[in-house]
């Protein structure tokens, strides 16, 4: 039985001012019974479907992300499953008690002390005050508020508000949970709390939906993705493919595929190979991946260096590889012509990236073309490790006698038989 | 009817919450205020002493008890109902973040105003002992009735308070309109002198005023030694089904809020 069923549903809203007062209900009242109603084209055209016949299932131990541009409908659809909002067709059905990880704090009263507020926020989110007991120290624990549980919450910073917010919701005990960027809440150790925390949920099988804009965190979570624009769903799938269909969307075309009259030099194109030479915004780790950097001089340029940055969509600093590190010489660039990056094996962990590529002058100093963050591209695996790099890794455990490997990670702790990952080191040709 | 069954049973899966919110704006008005519940008591006593002056000394009228504790009955009675409205026209308005961010049975904020009211007039009632026994009214056996008497002002109370705080929702100037209507009622209302006495056919429409049968019968299980008669009874079925319908009705617009907040 899936936990949370959408079918065909559908919400209307209405564009524009409603009357929301006596003073301006009265007189619209009287114009309506002299001069009729207003027109059936009139009042469609103020209609607005922020979403339209949006159908789709989550099972247990499943987590689904919701991905799509701004105005997409994920709010609305946040605001249906959460049952703000009542749809205008279809059907809704929700098995359980939902725990909505959404405004975490929206019931804390700023004059009552933290203690207070979790006794409050509890109930909102349908705790009992037993349970809430039971689990208060846990939650006063989680949040790192201790000191000041019996501060009113005005006088809390923001952060500690939300960290105190979320570390009740993260003890409701739901039957489906429901994410709207709380990841954004608090220092990276809180994050990495509140990570752990819905990976537990999830290991117990509660199925879970993410509605964010963090694609990496989605990639990384999910075991389902959809992306939905204008209110539908526009692909349903893997989530590193869902991105990959919502970024190839929304990339814009570079340069014009030729350098403008005031530059020695421009980069036309970057494109992304897999190890059969196709272009594809998907890579596996461990597999190949070659990275081909297109120019157009429109005069010769004598050795240059390329150089080839990755980072990941939350701006952390991957890998920065540039030709002349490697001391390697290109020799004259002229014309139209291509550079390649090839990568052995992709190091890079389940995740989404995006490479800049720019093409600097021989002292490597002063780049003569530069594309910032523009070819984006996701990363899948079987791999479960945590964090942005694969790690070649063995398990040995000494007892007294002699050393033995307990396990290797393609034979025993992965779940499937994985793809032999062997050499880690990144090697370089340039082409 | 199916309705009517289904947000009553929601409503006390959420009971828990209801209390929560209750305890809330108790614990809020305490803190914010120094004299906290006194103005429970303080209010219909300052109304008392007014009403007291022009009724024995201005313009005299024969109650059949004590003045001061025929009026401050009344106004104890009335009190409850006009703050538990006046708590609740903007219970829903003053609370966005929860009304358009979390979900929850909404009547939980007109409920817990009227609960609030609940432990004033709990305050203000120990008064109304104390005037009692100062006046030396006896009470009889129909004091017995009290509790099916003031469960009727409490439902006809909630059945008001989820309309006007919903009214309130979709036309913010119901707050001001209901100032006005709140002061015409009680002097439309028997709370500080018998309406009963007024006749014709201002006495007949007076007489549809359920307000007025609710504080009768209030006053007369209290001071008079007298069961509540017919119009109560009436009055009491209306305010149930009164309830039911104003109920559903919140039910069904209750998805509209967030759109209109």
């Amino acid at each position: 039985m899936s936990a949370v069923i959408f079918e065909g549903v559908s919400k209307k809203f209405r564009r524009g001012e409603r009357h929301d007062s006596l003073r301006d209900l009265v007189p619209a009242l009287f114009k309506r019974a002299f001069h009729g109603a207003p027109d059936r084209q009139a009042l469609a055209d103020q209609e607005f479907w922020a979403v339209r016949d949006l159908s789709f299932r989550v099972g247990a131990g499943e987590a689904l992300g919701i991905i799509g541009p701004n105005g997409a409908g994920k709010s609305t659809t946040l605001k249906l499953l959460t049952k703000i909002l009542r749809p205008t067709r279809g059907r809704i059905e929700i098995n359980g008690r939902v725990g909505a990880l959404i405004e975490v704090a929206a019931g804390f009263h700023p004059d009552l002390t933290g203690r207070e507020n979790v006794y409050l926020q509890g109930a909102i989110m349908g705790m009992s005050r037993a349970e809430i007991a039971r689990k208060f120290d846990a939650i006063v624990d989680f949040s790192g508020v201790q000191e000041f549980i019996d501060t009113p919450v005005k006088r809390y910073s923001s952060g500690m508000n939300a960290r105190l917010g979320f570390a009740i919701a993260a003890h409701l005990d739901p039957d489906v949970l429901i994410i709207d960027e709380v990841l954004s809440v608090g220092d990276v150790g809180f994050q990495e709390k509140c990570v752990t925390r819905m990976r537990e949920l999830l290991a117990r099988g509660i199925p879970l939906v993410f509605v964010s804009h963090n694609l990496s965190a989605i990639v990384q979570l999910c075991t389902r993705a959809i992306l939905i624009d204008r209110g539908a769903v526009q692909f349903d799938g893997r989530p590193a493919e869902a991105v990959a269909e919502f970024r190839k969307a929304r990339r814009e075309p570079i340069a014009a595929g030729a350098a403008a009259p005031d530059k020695p030099i421009a980069i036309t194109d970057v494109q992304l190979l897999q190890a059969d030479g196709e272009p594809s915004p998907l890579f596996t780790t461990g597999r190949p991946m070659t990275i081909r950097v297109g120019y157009h001089a429109r005069q010769p340029i004598r050795q240059p260096h390329v150089a080839i940055d990755i980072h990941g969509v939350d701006g952390v600093y991957c890998a920065g590889i540039n030709t002349r590190m490697d001391d390697c010489a290109l020799g004259t660039l002229e014309g139209r012509g291509f550079v390649d990056l090839a990568i052995a094996k992709l190091s890079l962990l389940p995740g989404c990236y995006t490479i800049s590529a720019g093409i600097l002058d021989p002292q490597g100093l002063r780049p003569l073309d530069l594309q910032e963050r523009a070819f984006p591209f996701s990363v899948v695996s079987d791999r479960r490790d945590f964090g942005f790099v694969y790690l070649e890794h063995q398990w040995t455990h000494a007892n007294g006698a002699e050393a033995r490997p307990v396990s290797r990670h393609d034979a025993r702790l992965s779940p499937r038989p994985a793809r032999s990952l062997a050499a880690v080191a990144v090697q370089e040709e340039l082409g | 009817m199916t309705i009517l069954m289904e947000v009553v049973a929601e409503q006390w899966e959420y009971r828990e919450l209801l209390v929560r919110m209750t305890a809330r704006d108790l614990l809020l008005r305490y803190k914010q205020t120094v004299m906290g519940f006194g103005w429970a008591i303080f209010m219909p006593l300052v109304n008392t002493a007014i009403f007291s002056v022009i009724f024995t000394r201005v313009a005299t009228i024969d109650v059949g008890t004590p003045y001061p504790v025929y009026a401050f009955c009344g106004l104890v009675a009335w009190n409850f109902f006009a703050s538990s409205l006046r708590f609740s026209v903007t219970s829903l308005t003053s609370n966005p973040s929860l009304v358009t961010k979390v979900y929850f049975p909404r009547e939980i904020f007109p409920f817990s105003a009227v609960l609030v009211s609940i432990v004033d007039f709990a305050v203000s009632a120990t008064v109304l002992a104390a005037l009692m026994l100062y006046y030396r009214v006896d009470v009889g056996w129909p004091i017995l009735m009290l509790p099916v008497v003031f469960l009727a002002i409490v439902i006809f109370t909630a059945a008001t308070s989820l309309l006007v705080s919903m009214a309130n929702l979709f036309y913010r100037d119901v707050k001001y309109l209901f100032e006005i209507v709140i002061a015409v009622w009680m002097f439309a209302t028997s709370v500080v002198y018998p309406i009963g006495r007024v006749g014709g056919r201002l006495g007949a429409a007076l007489a549809l005023n359920p307000m007025t049968h609710l504080i009768d019968a209030f006053r007369a299980v209290l001071l008079d030694q007298r069961m509540p008669g017919m119009a109560f009874g009436f009055t009491f079925a209306a305010s149930i089904a009164l309830l039911g319908i104003a109920w559903v009705t919140f039910h069904l617009a209750e998805f509209d809020f967030a759109e209109n907040l």
